[in-house]
């Protein structure tokens, strides 16, 4: 077989390029400390991307993370970024945007993280709506303390805290969080990039909290179960018909854990936090108008 | 001891119902607006149903006292049942106020006639006869009380008026004037009766310069907040220290300002440290349970040096303890709680004036300092009343926070840059130039995690040195002397509310030739050392009295001073004896301890 000749392509010249289309702008000067192949990398384009599409000023944007392998992410990106305790992202990113409405906040962390320590938060912050983004990187794996059972890890899968084998039913987040009342939820997958990026993307551009499940293998803790392999298999585009202004149809949708459906499963609009905040305020006779305009001086 | 004239203890004491606590709030309210200072504090059963006892005392005085006294001049039974447990409190010659036919059948000793002491002036009412036939009710027994004491002792008439119009402005007009009407009725019989007892009330002192303010601790606080331009506020309910978030969320949103109850107190701190990260004066306010709960986000709040306030109003513990007792057992947690070496500011207010200034600089040091600030409260102090006058010129910093100066270009913003004080400048999210991230892991300058050898200790040292300025921080007294100057035979060294019996101890003992000082320590963590050591060096016996078990200020101040004290510990639940305190300065100055009366 004789290869086709091609163009040569020049590094620097394809760096420009990429520099050019704004996408390292929120890259900052410290590289991704994750192994090799991890489903996590897919998180620093899909993030970076969608915030420089968005037009975004990098000092407007605070990243919120908890502890994990996930939660290093805010040290990669040129934002504002709050490392916080193991499980505490969700209260730390409500006190932020109440605290300021002008900033974007994207909470990112694992499963272990969300629905293990910090199960507890994931429904207020839903039924406040506060006007946030959850990335939850689900590999049904504690990674970061090196490969123990997480709240959503399957059933017969042995772990180093399981190794007679994980005999719990692993939860349903999709489902979860749709009965707590977030109002955007959907759901994408580490190894198909492109449509993570664009469903990071949607999930920012939402107005309230919005849920972006994010199946992510860990290529190092995790040789059987969640496997790319496998998981290239499982997902599937969610159908075309689907309505994700159906509250049930989504349900219905979010229990098919074995073959997880890709894409926006509910979305609607209702008032944010701050916006019920600043009822309050406006019924307990302050002049909110005046003092936005103020701040806006 | 007699305060510059004045100085009236009055105890109303009945069931839930009675209007016990209404009545104790109208005469507080009344002497407040004469120009007397008051302290009062009430008690109320721990169960919502039923009829369990309220107490409700005030002390009226002519200059600001720091404590209830040990001795009640005059109580108003409206329930002898809850009372004869009291009548021993009545000093000689002080007034015993009663219904002389109760509202039930009662049985030989029942009475609480028939538990007074020699001495003890009985007088005992038709006040159930006089409230029918003054308002066709028996509901105004309470008013019919109230007024009675106020005509045997003098009291302005017309002030009371003006209060419980006041009171009721809200009901319906015949509740102010039958409230009014069985007031004047027992005001008409008191000031027919003689008064056998020696003191009466002297003139109001002088007007104050400023407006006296009638507020409790936990209004203090709040007042505080307000004042000093708090911007958020999250919090959980707990007993003793719910009251300061209802009050904030009635009165943050009509500034514009927004308050939030959370789901539990670890989301209460955390979203106060997001609040504070953002850059503005945000706060929490809970109990031990919830600073229990609090304390791992206090490291973060330590290690990201983001600026936090917490309030605690203290109860009785362990676990959830005793939640309407007050206590001083949450000292080792407001201190030492967390993980790590995790040095804190902390603040302990001794009276309500205190809360409200210790309110207001805690966001002030929370700000200059990067650090978590921690106002300990009591039960008894949360909800303890007292006239607060303070100039309307002591105001707090609007900032207080050294701010980001922007890095020349091709330099790196270095969050954590190291400086003389300790204190790095500021960026908070929105600034450009400033981006960082700041984190719980052990970090560098710039906030990149490290854990190498000199980092952790270049660090651990840069957070703590940065505090030992606190101790000099203006307008807040965090030490201060009372009593005989110079040497003395006992030094006492107190903080919290018990300070005032500790202070009303010391004047009794100094009365009884008992050279004698006494300390109040404000800011419990950095500790004060200097000032700390030279008043034990100036005693001869270092007495700490505290509602804890184990002495948990004495561990402190022993453990970082090197010297002994004599510990005072009791933990009944209630306020420290001023009797107690007394016979321990006696027996340390070698004087005979003697029996309460
Ligand atoms: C209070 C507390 N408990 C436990 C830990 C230890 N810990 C750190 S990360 C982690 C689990 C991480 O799993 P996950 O949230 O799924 O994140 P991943 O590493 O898989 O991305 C645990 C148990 C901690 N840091 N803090
Ligand atoms: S341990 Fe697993 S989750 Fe963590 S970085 Fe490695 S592959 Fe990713
Ligand atoms: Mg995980």
């Amino acid at each position: 077989m004789t290869a086709e000749l091609k163009e040569p392509v020049y590094l620097e010249e394809k760096l420009k390029d990429i520099q050019d289309s704004g996408r390292l702008d929120f890259r900052s000067g410290s590289l991704p400390t994750w192994c090799p192949g991890c489903g996590y990398y897919s998180m620093t384009e899909g993030v970076t991307n969608s915030l420089n599409e968005l037009g975004l000023k990098n000092e407007n944007v605070v990243c919120v993370s908890g502890i994990g392998c996930a939660s290093r992410f805010p040290f990669f990106v040129d934002v504002y970024g709050f490392h916080t305790l193991h499980g505490r992202t969700l209260p730390v990113a409500t006190g932020i945007k109440t605290a300021n409405d002008d900033l974007t906040v994207v909470v990112v962390g694992g499963d272990g993280d969300g629905f293990a320590i910090g199960g507890g938060h994931i429904p207020h912050a839903a039924k406040r709506n506060v006007d946030i983004t959850y990335l939850l990187f689900d590999n049904g794996i504690y990674g970061l303390t090196k490969g123990q059972t997480s709240p959503t890890s399957s059933m017969g899968f042995k772990t180093s805290t399981t190794p007679y084998e994980n005999r719990e039913q692993p939860l349903k987040p999709l489902m979860m969080v749709l009965s707590y009342g977030a109002s955007w939820v959907g759901q994408a997958y580490a190894g198909h990039q492109h449509h993570l990026a664009g469903m990071i993307k949607k999930a920012i551009a939402h107005r309230g909290f919005s849920y972006l499940h994010i199946l992510s293998p860990c290529v190092t803790f995790d040789k059987t179960d969640m496997t790319y392999q496998n998981m290239n298999m499982a997902v599937r585009p969610l159908p075309e018909d689907h309505d994700s202004s159906d509250q049930m149809a989504a349900m219905i949708e979010a229990g098919k854990t074995d073959a997880p459906g890709l894409g926006v499963l509910f979305e609607e609009i209702r008032p944010t936090l701050s916006d019920n905040l600043d009822a309050i305020a406006t019924s307990a006779g302050a002049d909110i108008k005046a003092k936005t305009a103020q701040a806006a001086e | 001891m007699t305060i510059n004239g004045t100085d009236l203890q009055i105890a109303f004491c009945g069931s839930a119902g009675d209007g016990t606590i209404a009545v104790g709030d109208i005469l507080k309210q009344a002497m407040a607006m004469a120009g007397y200072r008051v302290i009062a504090f009430d008690q109320y059963p721990a169960e919502i149903r039923g009829f369990g006892k309220c107490v409700s005392r005030t002390r009226v005085t002519g200059e600001q006292v720091y404590s209830m006294k040990q001795q009640t001049d005059i109580l108003v039974s409206l329930d002898d049942s809850h009372a004869i447990p009291h009548a021993s409190e009545v000093r000689d010659f002080g007034a015993v106020i009663y219904d002389n036919a109760p509202m039930s059948l009662m049985m030989e000793g029942e009475h609480i006639s028939g538990h007074l002491q020699p001495g003890q002036i009985p007088y005992a009412l038709p006040i159930r006869e006089i409230s029918e036939r003054a308002t066709g009710s028996n509901r105004g027994r309470n008013m019919v009380a109230l007024g009675f004491v106020a005509g045997l002792y003098g009291l302005q008439q017309d002030v009371f008026h003006t209060i419980i119009a006041r009171k009721f402005k809200t009901k319906p007009a015949a509740v102010t004037k039958d409230n009014t009407a069985a007031f004047d009725a027992g005001f008409d019989l008191g000031a027919g009766e003689f008064l056998f007892d020696e003191v009466s009330i002297g003139a109001p002192p002088a007007k104050a310069k400023h407006e006296a303010r009638m507020l409790s601790g936990n209004s203090a606080v709040v007042e505080g907040c307000l004042d000093a331009g708090i911007e958020a506020y999250f919090g959980y309910p707990i007993t003793p220290a719910t009251t300061i978030m209802e009050r904030l969320v009635t009165e943050m949103p009509k500034r514009g300002k927004r308050a939030l109850q959370t789901e539990d107190e670890i989301s209460a701190i955390a979203a106060t440290i997001g609040a504070g990260y953002a850059g503005v004066r945000s706060a929490t306010a809970t109990s031990g349970p919830g600073l229990a709960l609090m304390a791992e986000m206090l490291g973060l709040s330590v290690m990201a040096e983001v600026p936090s306030v917490i309030f605690v109003s203290q109860r009785g513990g362990p676990s959830t303890g005793m939640p309407t007792k007050t206590e001083q057992s949450d000292l080792n947690l407001a201190v030492f709680g967390g993980s790590g070496d995790a040095q804190r500011i902390v603040l302990a207010p001794t009276n309500v004036e205190g809360c409200w200034r210790c309110a207001g600089k805690a966001f002030e040091m929370a700000e200059r300092y990067q650090t978590p600030v921690i106002v300990l409260l009591d039960l008894y102090l949360s909800n303890r009343y007292e006239t607060v006058i303070v100039s309307p010129d002591e105001r707090f910093e609007a900032s207080s926070s050294k701010a980001m100066v922007p890095a020349k270009s091709g330099e790196k913003y270095q969050r954590f840059a190291k400086t003389d004080d300790g204190i790095s400048p500021r960026a908070i999210p929105g600034q450009a130039g400033g981006i960082h991230t700041v984190t719980g892991l052990e970090h560098n300058d710039l906030g990149r995690p490290s854990d190498q050898a000199n980092i952790h200790m270049d660090m651990s040292e840069k957070r703590h040195n940065k505090l030992s300025k606190a101790v000099d921080h203006p307008g807040i007294t965090i030490t201060k002397r009372f009593g005989d100057e110079g040497d003395v035979e006992v030094g006492i060294l107190a903080w919290g509310s018990t300070f005032g019996e500790s202070l009303e101890a010391m004047m009794l003992a100094r009365d009884e030739g008992i050279k004698c000082a006494a300390m109040k320590v404000v800011m419990m963590s950095p500790l004060p050392e200097q000032p700390i050591s030279e008043f034990m060096d100036s005693a001869n016996e270092v007495l700490l009295p505290e509602l804890n078990y184990e002495g948990q200020f004495a561990g402190i101040v022993s453990g970082t001073l090197g010297r002994p004290v004599n510990r005072l510990n009791m933990v009944p639940g209630t306020p420290m004896r001023v009797d107690d305190i007394l016979n321990e300065i006696r027996r340390l100055a070698g004087r005979e301890a003697k029996d309460a009366a």
